[in-house]
């Protein structure tokens, strides 16, 4: 119980990045940023899939991941640990994005993958560790 | 506590199976995309260029079209914003086919600082060649020039070959740097921005007076959203 919450909390942080993210691209605003970059990553090519901002696409991973943990039993905990690592591998792709063709850096971004890190680990350890039906 | 060997398989498999979805995600979002970072440069409902768009409408400053004409909207810019690019290349050109050219609105620039200290320098030299009445031009061919935000891509060089692109006397730009004229048009948008509450760029601010100044509300930046936005206001 206490791994499914902390997997839901730290989800919770990273729904609220993707939620803000997402409500910027699509209100045309300039994201708050230190870091400098955020508008020329916002606005780069690698910010949408397809058409649909990576940051919705982001939302949606979260709220299904915090879904999951609604549930119990090893299916749902390898549902999550399944988007877990899809949000790392793009997660890790949009940062060398950022490094390399872009030439920016979002702190958004990186504290996406900072947070979708944590959520990675967690749901490794949820698998690992989720009781039997029968325990 | 020992790990069945089933959970293993099972991490192994979402390892397998994640890598793959994100690989088809990735060759989706790379090949599918438009390139560059103005993916939505094709929208325009005109085929010209801003610069070009500009041809024969008056230009006195840091205002463009005729004095006379009944709405004024003032467009508040950053030249390292990307957005503002996006309006300039996307919409601008309609702008003034449609209300510019016939008398209908009159532009007045206002480029205030947003995102860093090299948009100054690149304010100077729109200022500066508002002093040429190619204030607009020297807007579109520095957008033209638009690297990432804080790089200090806004060099000599780039105001010089701008200008030049602009049609202004880069030299002479150059020179207006520091003088009087550009620094007052430079705190008339810094003071307007304070008067309209304008938190971020691009910003339009609409007056028919005597009715007071109001923030234009867009869905998008492309001309179809841009105009059903402001055709209302010009009842």
């Amino acid at each position: 119980v206490r791994l499914r919450a902390s997997i839901a909390a730290a989800a919770v942080i990273g729904a609220g990045i993707a939620a803000y993210l997402t409500y910027v691209h699509y209100a045309h605003i300039a994201p708050i940023c230190v870091t400098g970059g955020c508008e020329t990553v916002q606005k780069s090519k690698y910010a949408e899939l397809v058409g649909v901002p990576v940051a919705l696409l982001g939302l949606f991973a979260y709220v299904a991941i915090i879904a999951t943990t609604a549930v119990r039993g090893i299916e749902a905990a390898f549902a999550a640990v399944l988007l877990a690592f899809v949000g790392v591998a793009f997660s890790g792709y949009l940062l060398w994005a950022q490094l390399a063709p872009i030439g920016a850096i979002c702190q958004w971004c990186l504290g996406n993958d900072l947070v979708i890190s944590v959520v990675a680990v967690l749901c490794v350890a949820r698998l690992l560790t989720e009781p039997k039906p029968s325990e | 506590v020992p790990v069945d060997r089933k959970r293993l398989y099972l991490l192994g498999g979402a390892l397998l199976g994640a890598g793959i979805v994100a690989a088809i995600l990735i060759v989706v979002g790379t090949g599918g995309g438009s390139s560059g970072t103005t993916t939505s440069a094709g929208t325009a409902t005109t085929t010209a260029t801003p610069t070009a768009s500009l041809a024969g409408i008056p230009q006195t400053g840091d205002t463009l079209g005729r004095a006379a004409a009944p709405v004024t909207i003032q467009v508040f810019e950053d030249p390292q914003c990307p957005y503002c690019k996006e309006w300039n290349v996307d919409t601008l050109p309609s702008v003034v086919a449609n209300y510019v050219r016939p008398g209908k609105i009159k532009l007045v620039y206002r480029g205030i600082n947003i995102v860093g200290p090299n948009s100054e320098y690149g304010l100077r030299a729109i200022y500066a060649a508002g002093l040429q009445s190619r204030l607009w031009q020297m807007v579109d061919q520095l957008y033209a020039r638009q690297g990432a935000e804080n790089s200090g891509w806004i060099t000599d060089a780039v105001i010089q070959s701008a200008a030049t692109a602009a049609g202004a006397n880069p030299n002479s730009l150059m020179g207006a740097f520091p003088t009087a004229p550009v620094t007052k048009m430079w705190r008339n948008a810094e003071n307007a921005a304070t008067a309209n509450a304008v938190r971020g760029t691009p910003t339009f601010v609409v007056q028919r007076a005597p009715a007071l100044p109001t923030q234009l509300q867009l869905s998008a930046l492309d001309p179809a959203s841009f105009a059903a936005a402001l055709d209302p206001l010009l009842q």
